[in-house]
Protein backbone atom coordinates (compact mmCIF):
# COMPACT_ATOMS: atom_id res chain seq x y z
CA UNK A 1 0.00 0.00 0.00
CA UNK A 2 1.54 3.59 -0.67
CA UNK A 3 3.04 5.08 2.47
CA UNK A 4 0.29 8.50 2.23
CA UNK A 5 -2.63 5.47 2.26
CA UNK A 6 -1.38 3.60 4.85
CA UNK A 7 -0.66 6.82 7.02
CA UNK A 8 -4.57 7.63 6.27
CA UNK A 9 -5.48 3.91 7.10
CA UNK A 10 -4.19 4.67 10.52
CA UNK A 11 -5.23 8.23 11.18
CA UNK A 12 -9.20 7.01 10.41
CA UNK A 13 -8.45 3.51 12.39
CA UNK A 14 -7.24 6.03 15.70
CA UNK A 15 -10.29 8.48 15.10
CA UNK A 16 -12.78 5.88 15.19
CA UNK A 17 -11.43 4.10 18.07
CA UNK A 18 -11.31 7.69 20.13
CA UNK A 19 -15.00 7.88 18.73
CA UNK A 20 -15.84 5.27 20.61
CA UNK A 21 -16.96 4.75 24.44
CA UNK A 22 -15.25 2.37 26.79
CA UNK A 23 -17.06 -0.65 28.01
CA UNK A 24 -16.76 -0.42 31.49
CA UNK A 25 -14.32 -3.65 33.30
CA UNK A 26 -16.78 -6.70 34.42
CA UNK A 27 -15.89 -5.75 38.17
CA UNK A 28 -18.69 -3.07 37.89
CA UNK A 29 -21.89 -5.19 36.69
CA UNK A 30 -24.40 -2.19 37.14
CA UNK A 31 -22.10 -0.17 34.98
CA UNK A 32 -21.97 -2.13 32.23
CA UNK A 33 -25.85 -2.96 32.53
CA UNK A 34 -26.28 0.75 32.36
CA UNK A 35 -23.59 0.69 29.08
CA UNK A 36 -25.77 -2.02 27.23
CA UNK A 37 -29.18 -0.86 27.59
CA UNK A 38 -28.01 3.03 26.54
CA UNK A 39 -26.35 1.32 23.74
CA UNK A 40 -24.43 3.97 22.21
CA UNK A 41 -21.21 2.86 21.81
CA UNK A 42 -20.88 5.86 19.07
CA UNK A 43 -21.57 8.48 21.77
CA UNK A 44 -18.59 10.96 21.30
CA UNK A 45 -19.10 11.07 17.64
CA UNK A 46 -22.63 10.98 18.02
CA UNK A 47 -22.51 14.18 20.35
CA UNK A 48 -20.15 15.95 17.99
CA UNK A 49 -23.14 15.10 15.10
CA UNK A 50 -26.13 16.26 17.54
CA UNK A 51 -24.04 19.78 18.23
CA UNK A 52 -23.95 20.20 14.70
CA UNK A 53 -27.57 19.22 13.39
CA UNK A 54 -28.51 21.35 16.94
CA UNK A 55 -26.65 24.37 15.41
CA UNK A 56 -28.58 23.98 11.93
CA UNK A 57 -31.62 23.57 13.54
CA UNK A 58 -30.87 27.02 15.18
CA UNK A 59 -29.72 28.80 12.32
CA UNK A 60 -32.14 27.62 10.16
CA UNK A 61 -34.90 24.79 10.86
CA UNK A 62 -36.76 26.64 13.98
CA UNK A 63 -36.83 30.01 12.57
CA UNK A 64 -38.52 27.99 9.27
CA UNK A 65 -40.98 26.47 11.42
CA UNK A 66 -41.64 29.25 13.19
CA UNK A 67 -42.41 31.49 10.22
CA UNK A 68 -44.49 28.44 8.97
CA UNK A 69 -46.77 28.61 12.26
CA UNK A 70 -46.78 32.51 12.00
CA UNK A 71 -48.28 32.75 8.18
CA UNK A 72 -50.33 29.66 8.32
CA UNK A 73 -53.38 29.79 10.67
CA UNK A 74 -53.81 26.43 12.35
CA UNK A 75 -56.40 25.02 10.51
CA UNK A 76 -54.61 25.38 7.41
CA UNK A 77 -51.71 23.69 8.83
CA UNK A 78 -53.73 20.76 10.05
CA UNK A 79 -55.02 20.43 6.53
CA UNK A 80 -51.35 20.39 4.81
CA UNK A 81 -50.32 17.91 7.55
CA UNK A 82 -53.91 15.68 7.02
CA UNK A 83 -52.44 15.88 2.74
CA UNK A 84 -48.91 14.71 4.16
CA UNK A 85 -50.11 11.76 6.49
CA UNK A 86 -52.56 10.56 4.02
CA UNK A 87 -49.77 9.92 1.14
CA UNK A 88 -47.94 7.86 4.28
CA UNK A 89 -51.02 5.26 4.04
CA UNK A 90 -50.18 3.34 1.14
CA UNK A 91 -46.50 2.79 2.53
CA UNK A 92 -48.19 1.82 6.51
CA UNK A 93 -50.62 -0.59 4.53
CA UNK A 94 -47.69 -2.46 2.87
CA UNK A 95 -45.88 -2.79 6.14
CA UNK A 96 -48.76 -3.86 7.78
CA UNK A 97 -49.19 -6.73 5.51
CA UNK A 98 -45.37 -7.36 5.86
CA UNK A 99 -46.00 -7.52 9.50
CA UNK A 100 -48.24 -9.78 9.46
CA UNK A 101 -51.34 -7.26 10.03
CA UNK A 102 -53.76 -7.59 7.25
CA UNK A 103 -56.78 -6.62 9.09
CA UNK A 104 -54.79 -3.49 9.93
CA UNK A 105 -53.47 -2.60 6.43
CA UNK A 106 -57.65 -2.87 5.31
CA UNK A 107 -58.02 -0.30 7.83
CA UNK A 108 -55.29 1.91 6.54
CA UNK A 109 -56.33 1.42 3.12
CA UNK A 110 -59.88 2.37 3.76
CA UNK A 111 -59.12 5.68 5.07
CA UNK A 112 -56.72 6.18 2.61
CA UNK A 113 -59.81 5.98 0.31
CA UNK A 114 -61.82 7.62 2.68
CA UNK A 115 -59.59 10.46 2.90
CA UNK A 116 -58.30 11.19 -0.25
CA UNK A 117 -62.05 11.29 -2.10
CA UNK A 118 -64.61 12.70 0.73
CA UNK A 119 -61.16 14.55 2.66
CA UNK A 120 -60.98 16.20 -0.77
CA UNK A 121 -57.05 14.88 -1.24
CA UNK A 122 -56.73 14.05 2.56
CA UNK A 123 -57.43 17.72 3.87
CA UNK A 124 -60.00 16.65 6.06
CA UNK A 125 -59.83 13.58 7.59
CA UNK A 126 -62.93 12.44 8.08
CA UNK A 127 -61.74 8.73 8.42
CA UNK A 128 -61.60 9.14 11.96
CA UNK A 129 -65.42 9.85 12.50
CA UNK A 130 -65.97 6.11 10.68
CA UNK A 131 -63.72 4.78 13.32
CA UNK A 132 -60.49 4.46 11.09
CA UNK A 133 -57.82 6.05 13.40
CA UNK A 134 -54.54 7.49 12.13
CA UNK A 135 -52.06 5.11 12.18
CA UNK A 136 -48.21 4.81 10.70
CA UNK A 137 -45.76 2.39 10.12
CA UNK A 138 -42.13 2.14 8.47
CA UNK A 139 -39.22 -0.34 7.72
CA UNK A 140 -37.50 0.10 10.61
CA UNK A 141 -40.79 -1.27 12.35
CA UNK A 142 -41.39 -4.19 9.95
CA UNK A 143 -38.18 -4.85 10.58
CA UNK A 144 -37.86 -4.66 14.42
CA UNK A 145 -41.40 -7.16 14.24
CA UNK A 146 -39.32 -9.78 11.76
CA UNK A 147 -36.45 -9.01 14.47
CA UNK A 148 -38.68 -10.04 17.28
CA UNK A 149 -36.68 -7.19 19.42
CA UNK A 150 -37.72 -3.27 19.95
CA UNK A 151 -33.36 -3.20 20.24
CA UNK A 152 -32.46 -1.35 17.08
CA UNK A 153 -28.76 -2.21 17.97
CA UNK A 154 -26.45 1.11 18.22
CA UNK A 155 -27.86 4.68 18.86
CA UNK A 156 -26.81 6.65 15.48
CA UNK A 157 -27.12 10.63 15.20
CA UNK A 158 -27.61 11.36 11.40
CA UNK A 159 -26.34 14.29 10.01
CA UNK A 160 -29.39 16.36 9.49
CA UNK A 161 -31.84 13.51 10.21
CA UNK A 162 -30.86 13.45 13.76
CA UNK A 163 -31.81 10.23 15.95
CA UNK A 164 -31.69 6.79 14.35
CA UNK A 165 -30.49 3.84 15.25
CA UNK A 166 -28.49 0.87 13.01
CA UNK A 167 -31.84 -1.13 12.78
CA UNK A 168 -33.51 2.21 11.32
CA UNK A 169 -31.00 3.70 9.22
CA UNK A 170 -31.44 0.12 7.11
CA UNK A 171 -35.00 0.94 7.17
CA UNK A 172 -35.03 4.34 6.52
CA UNK A 173 -33.09 3.58 3.38
CA UNK A 174 -35.41 1.07 2.41
CA UNK A 175 -38.19 3.32 2.55
CA UNK A 176 -36.41 6.13 0.71
CA UNK A 177 -35.89 3.88 -2.29
CA UNK A 178 -39.15 2.22 -1.71
CA UNK A 179 -41.52 5.09 -1.49
CA UNK A 180 -44.78 4.39 -3.82
CA UNK A 181 -45.24 7.73 -5.04
CA UNK A 182 -41.53 7.83 -6.72
CA UNK A 183 -43.01 5.31 -9.14
CA UNK A 184 -45.87 7.13 -10.26
CA UNK A 185 -45.70 9.71 -12.96
CA UNK A 186 -42.91 11.84 -14.77
CA UNK A 187 -41.24 15.06 -15.50
CA UNK A 188 -40.81 18.49 -14.15
CA UNK A 189 -44.12 19.01 -12.36
CA UNK A 190 -43.95 15.52 -10.86
CA UNK A 191 -40.37 16.45 -9.73
CA UNK A 192 -41.63 19.65 -8.29
CA UNK A 193 -44.06 17.97 -6.51
CA UNK A 194 -41.79 15.59 -4.46
CA UNK A 195 -39.29 18.37 -3.22
CA UNK A 196 -42.50 20.52 -2.17
CA UNK A 197 -44.04 17.06 -0.41
CA UNK A 198 -40.80 16.58 1.60
CA UNK A 199 -39.88 20.09 2.29
CA UNK A 200 -43.27 20.86 3.51
CA UNK A 201 -43.06 17.31 5.21
CA UNK A 202 -39.78 18.69 7.04
CA UNK A 203 -41.22 21.81 8.40
CA UNK A 204 -44.63 20.54 9.07
CA UNK A 205 -42.55 17.65 11.67
CA UNK A 206 -40.38 20.43 12.48
CA UNK A 207 -43.28 22.93 13.31
CA UNK A 208 -44.93 20.16 15.31
CA UNK A 209 -41.61 19.88 17.63
CA UNK A 210 -41.50 23.67 18.35
CA UNK A 211 -42.50 23.27 22.43
CA UNK A 212 -40.90 20.05 22.95
CA UNK A 213 -37.38 20.89 21.49
CA UNK A 214 -37.40 24.08 23.39
CA UNK A 215 -37.91 22.32 26.44
CA UNK A 216 -35.49 19.56 25.70
CA UNK A 217 -32.94 22.13 25.12
CA UNK A 218 -33.58 23.53 28.92
CA UNK A 219 -33.23 20.37 30.30
CA UNK A 220 -29.27 19.42 31.69
CA UNK A 221 -28.29 17.26 29.25
CA UNK A 222 -30.68 17.39 25.91
CA UNK A 223 -28.85 14.90 24.22
CA UNK A 224 -28.84 11.93 26.38
CA UNK A 225 -32.73 12.69 26.87
CA UNK A 226 -33.37 12.83 23.41
CA UNK A 227 -31.89 9.38 23.32
CA UNK A 228 -33.89 8.15 25.68
CA UNK A 229 -37.06 9.39 24.42
CA UNK A 230 -36.19 8.22 20.63
CA UNK A 231 -35.81 4.66 22.02
CA UNK A 232 -38.84 4.80 24.16
CA UNK A 233 -41.07 6.36 21.27
CA UNK A 234 -39.79 3.64 18.67
CA UNK A 235 -40.02 0.45 21.01
CA UNK A 236 -44.01 1.75 21.40
CA UNK A 237 -44.64 2.24 17.49
CA UNK A 238 -43.41 -1.06 17.21
CA UNK A 239 -45.57 -2.50 19.66
CA UNK A 240 -48.90 -0.47 18.61
CA UNK A 241 -48.83 1.07 21.55
CA UNK A 242 -48.87 4.34 20.82
CA UNK A 243 -52.47 5.89 20.64
CA UNK A 244 -53.82 7.43 17.46
CA UNK A 245 -53.72 10.80 17.13
CA UNK A 246 -55.77 12.57 15.26
CA UNK A 247 -54.69 16.37 14.07
CA UNK A 248 -55.67 19.19 16.09
CA UNK A 249 -58.84 20.95 14.36
CA UNK A 250 -59.91 24.51 15.71
CA UNK A 251 -62.85 26.00 13.92
CA UNK A 252 -63.14 28.53 16.76
CA UNK A 253 -60.95 31.32 14.79
CA UNK A 254 -64.23 31.75 12.53
CA UNK A 255 -66.37 35.10 13.76
CA UNK A 256 -69.26 32.98 15.39
CA UNK B 1 -70.14 10.05 38.76
CA UNK B 2 -71.10 8.27 34.73
CA UNK B 3 -67.40 6.69 35.47
CA UNK B 4 -68.29 5.04 38.34
CA UNK B 5 -71.36 3.85 37.33
CA UNK B 6 -69.68 2.71 33.89
CA UNK B 7 -66.55 1.13 36.48
CA UNK B 8 -69.34 -0.79 38.83
CA UNK B 9 -71.01 -1.78 35.72
CA UNK B 10 -67.87 -3.60 34.34
CA UNK B 11 -67.38 -4.67 37.57
CA UNK B 12 -70.31 -6.86 38.05
CA UNK B 13 -69.76 -8.48 34.59
CA UNK B 14 -66.39 -9.77 35.47
CA UNK B 15 -65.79 -12.39 36.74
CA UNK B 16 -64.82 -12.52 40.79
CA UNK B 17 -60.75 -13.26 40.08
CA UNK B 18 -60.79 -10.16 37.98
CA UNK B 19 -62.48 -8.21 40.75
CA UNK B 20 -59.61 -7.35 42.80
CA UNK B 21 -57.50 -5.68 40.33
CA UNK B 22 -60.44 -3.75 39.11
CA UNK B 23 -60.71 -2.28 42.48
CA UNK B 24 -57.32 -1.69 42.48
CA UNK B 25 -58.05 0.62 39.18
CA UNK B 26 -60.47 2.33 40.56
CA UNK B 27 -58.96 3.19 43.14
CA UNK B 28 -56.43 4.55 41.27
CA UNK B 29 -58.34 6.28 38.95
CA UNK B 30 -60.32 8.07 41.53
CA UNK B 31 -57.07 9.00 43.37
CA UNK B 32 -55.83 10.76 40.29
CA UNK B 33 -58.90 12.35 39.54
CA UNK B 34 -59.37 14.10 42.96
CA UNK B 35 -55.82 15.44 43.21
CA UNK B 36 -56.41 16.12 39.50
CA UNK B 37 -59.19 18.47 40.56
CA UNK B 38 -56.89 20.29 43.59
CA UNK B 39 -54.10 21.09 41.07
CA UNK B 40 -56.77 22.71 38.87
CA UNK B 41 -58.40 23.97 41.49
CA UNK B 42 -55.22 25.76 42.96
CA UNK B 43 -54.24 26.38 39.48
CA UNK B 44 -56.81 28.41 38.38
CA UNK B 45 -56.95 30.13 41.83
CA UNK B 46 -56.14 33.93 42.20
CA UNK B 47 -53.56 33.53 45.01
CA UNK B 48 -50.40 35.19 44.91
CA UNK B 49 -47.51 33.14 42.93
CA UNK B 50 -45.13 32.40 46.19
CA UNK B 51 -48.79 30.81 47.94
CA UNK B 52 -49.84 29.08 45.06
CA UNK B 53 -46.74 27.75 44.68
CA UNK B 54 -46.32 26.23 48.05
CA UNK B 55 -50.03 25.02 47.62
CA UNK B 56 -48.17 23.00 44.77
CA UNK B 57 -45.37 21.63 46.44
CA UNK B 58 -48.24 20.38 49.27
CA UNK B 59 -50.33 18.96 46.62
CA UNK B 60 -47.54 17.13 44.93
CA UNK B 61 -45.79 15.43 48.33
CA UNK B 62 -49.45 14.27 48.96
CA UNK B 63 -49.71 12.46 45.54
CA UNK B 64 -46.35 11.57 44.07
CA UNK B 65 -43.75 9.07 45.82
CA UNK B 66 -41.22 11.75 45.61
CA UNK B 67 -38.29 9.17 47.65
CA UNK B 68 -39.76 5.96 45.17
CA UNK B 69 -39.28 8.07 41.90
CA UNK B 70 -36.22 9.83 43.36
CA UNK B 71 -34.26 6.94 44.42
CA UNK B 72 -35.04 4.93 41.01
CA UNK B 73 -34.09 8.14 39.24
CA UNK B 74 -30.79 8.34 40.68
CA UNK B 75 -30.51 4.56 39.74
CA UNK B 76 -26.96 2.84 40.41
CA UNK B 77 -25.92 6.05 41.89
CA UNK B 78 -28.64 5.99 44.87
CA UNK B 79 -26.20 3.48 46.22
CA UNK B 80 -22.92 4.45 46.48
CA UNK B 81 -24.11 7.75 47.37
CA UNK B 82 -23.78 9.49 50.88
CA UNK B 83 -26.81 9.86 53.25
CA UNK B 84 -25.91 13.50 52.89
CA UNK B 85 -25.98 13.09 49.21
CA UNK B 86 -29.15 11.68 49.01
CA UNK B 87 -30.85 14.13 51.38
CA UNK B 88 -29.26 17.28 48.81
CA UNK B 89 -30.44 14.96 45.59
CA UNK B 90 -34.28 14.25 47.22
CA UNK B 91 -34.52 18.21 48.30
CA UNK B 92 -33.53 19.34 44.77
CA UNK B 93 -35.48 16.74 42.68
CA UNK B 94 -38.54 18.02 44.78
CA UNK B 95 -37.98 21.67 44.22
CA UNK B 96 -36.77 20.35 40.23
CA UNK B 97 -40.59 18.99 40.07
CA UNK B 98 -42.42 22.06 41.79
CA UNK B 99 -40.45 24.96 39.71
CA UNK B 100 -40.83 22.73 36.46
CA UNK B 101 -44.82 23.48 37.57
CA UNK B 102 -44.50 26.96 38.98
CA UNK B 103 -42.34 28.13 35.74
CA UNK B 104 -46.07 26.93 33.36
CA UNK B 105 -48.35 28.55 35.84
CA UNK B 106 -49.04 30.58 33.23
CA UNK B 107 -49.69 28.30 30.27
CA UNK B 108 -51.42 26.25 33.14
CA UNK B 109 -54.38 28.30 33.70
CA UNK B 110 -57.95 26.94 32.55
CA UNK B 111 -56.65 23.51 31.75
CA UNK B 112 -59.37 21.08 32.20
CA UNK B 113 -58.88 17.17 32.08
CA UNK B 114 -60.43 13.67 32.11
CA UNK B 115 -59.95 10.79 33.39
CA UNK B 116 -60.36 7.83 30.95
CA UNK B 117 -58.96 4.24 31.14
CA UNK B 118 -57.26 2.41 34.04
CA UNK B 119 -54.79 -0.62 33.35
CA UNK B 120 -53.16 -2.64 35.88
CA UNK B 121 -49.64 -3.06 35.00
CA UNK B 122 -48.25 -5.56 36.93
CA UNK B 123 -45.83 -4.78 40.17
CA UNK B 124 -45.42 -1.68 38.93
CA UNK B 125 -48.81 -0.36 39.77
CA UNK B 126 -52.36 0.94 37.72
CA UNK B 127 -51.39 2.92 34.62
CA UNK B 128 -54.44 5.80 34.76
CA UNK B 129 -54.52 7.50 31.32
CA UNK B 130 -55.66 11.17 31.17
CA UNK B 131 -56.62 13.87 28.62
CA UNK B 132 -55.65 17.15 29.33
CA UNK B 133 -57.09 20.03 27.55
CA UNK B 134 -55.60 23.54 27.38
CA UNK B 135 -57.64 26.44 25.63
CA UNK B 136 -57.20 26.68 22.04
CA UNK B 137 -54.14 24.04 22.30
CA UNK B 138 -54.18 20.68 20.75
CA UNK B 139 -54.72 17.71 23.79
CA UNK B 140 -52.28 16.19 25.78
CA UNK B 141 -52.22 12.47 26.41
CA UNK B 142 -50.80 12.13 30.20
CA UNK B 143 -50.42 8.38 31.61
CA UNK B 144 -50.21 8.12 35.63
CA UNK B 145 -48.32 5.54 36.79
CA UNK B 146 -49.91 5.08 40.47
CA UNK B 147 -48.65 2.55 43.18
CA UNK B 148 -49.74 0.87 46.02
CA UNK B 149 -46.77 -0.08 47.10
CA UNK B 150 -46.32 2.19 49.98
CA UNK B 151 -49.98 1.50 51.70
CA UNK B 152 -51.75 4.41 49.80
CA UNK B 153 -51.95 4.99 46.56
CA UNK B 154 -49.10 7.39 44.89
CA UNK B 155 -47.35 8.71 41.84
CA UNK B 156 -44.41 7.09 40.47
CA UNK B 157 -44.26 8.18 37.13
CA UNK B 158 -46.17 10.48 34.39
CA UNK B 159 -46.22 9.21 30.54
CA UNK B 160 -46.12 11.98 28.83
CA UNK B 161 -47.09 11.10 25.09
CA UNK B 162 -45.55 8.15 25.36
CA UNK B 163 -42.46 9.19 26.72
CA UNK B 164 -41.46 8.20 30.76
CA UNK B 165 -40.79 10.75 32.54
CA UNK B 166 -38.63 8.60 35.33
CA UNK B 167 -37.06 6.91 33.00
CA UNK B 168 -36.04 9.66 30.47
CA UNK B 169 -34.98 11.22 33.68
CA UNK B 170 -32.37 8.72 34.84
CA UNK B 171 -30.79 8.16 31.59
CA UNK B 172 -30.55 11.90 31.87
CA UNK B 173 -28.87 12.30 35.35
CA UNK B 174 -26.49 8.96 34.16
CA UNK B 175 -25.15 10.67 31.80
CA UNK B 176 -24.68 13.77 33.56
CA UNK B 177 -22.81 12.25 36.52
CA UNK B 178 -20.38 9.63 33.97
CA UNK B 179 -19.32 13.34 32.13
CA UNK B 180 -18.69 14.55 35.29
CA UNK B 181 -16.46 11.88 35.86
CA UNK B 182 -18.71 9.65 37.74
CA UNK B 183 -19.46 12.16 40.89
CA UNK B 184 -23.09 12.81 42.12
CA UNK B 185 -22.01 15.99 43.10
CA UNK B 186 -21.72 17.25 39.43
CA UNK B 187 -25.36 16.48 39.17
CA UNK B 188 -26.08 18.28 41.88
CA UNK B 189 -23.95 21.17 40.79
CA UNK B 190 -26.22 21.17 37.66
CA UNK B 191 -29.08 20.83 39.43
CA UNK B 192 -28.86 23.81 41.34
CA UNK B 193 -27.90 25.73 38.14
CA UNK B 194 -30.98 24.56 36.75
CA UNK B 195 -33.60 25.31 39.49
CA UNK B 196 -31.95 29.24 38.88
CA UNK B 197 -33.15 29.22 35.11
CA UNK B 198 -36.31 27.89 36.27
CA UNK B 199 -36.45 30.54 38.80
CA UNK B 200 -35.81 33.45 36.50
CA UNK B 201 -38.40 31.97 33.51
CA UNK B 202 -41.05 31.82 36.80
CA UNK B 203 -40.15 35.67 36.93
CA UNK B 204 -39.90 36.37 33.48
CA UNK B 205 -43.38 34.74 32.59
CA UNK B 206 -45.52 34.91 35.50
Amino acid sequence: MHPTALRLVALLATGLAAGCATVPPESEPEARAEYFETNDPLEPLNRVTYAVNDAFDIMLLRPAAEAYRLFLPQPVRSGIGNVIDNLLLPKTAAHQLLQGKPEMAGKAIARFVVNSTVGILGVFDFATDLGLEPQYEDMGQTLAVWAGTTNGGPYIVLPLLGPSNLRDVFGRSIDIATDPWDYIGQGDTVRALRITRTATQVIDTREQLIEPIDELRQRLDPYAALRSVYQQQRARDILDESPPRRRFFDWRFRPE
Amino acid sequence: MQRRVFLTGLLAALPVTGAWAEDRASRAAAFIEAQGKALVAVLDSDTPLPEKRAEVARLLREAVDVRGVGQFVLGRHWRTASEAQRGQFLELFEETLVRNLSARFGELQGVTFEVGRAQPRGEDGVSVATTVNRPSQPPVMLDWLVSEASGRPLIVDLIAEGTSLRITQRSEYSAVIQRGGGRLDVLLDAMRRQLAQLEARELASN
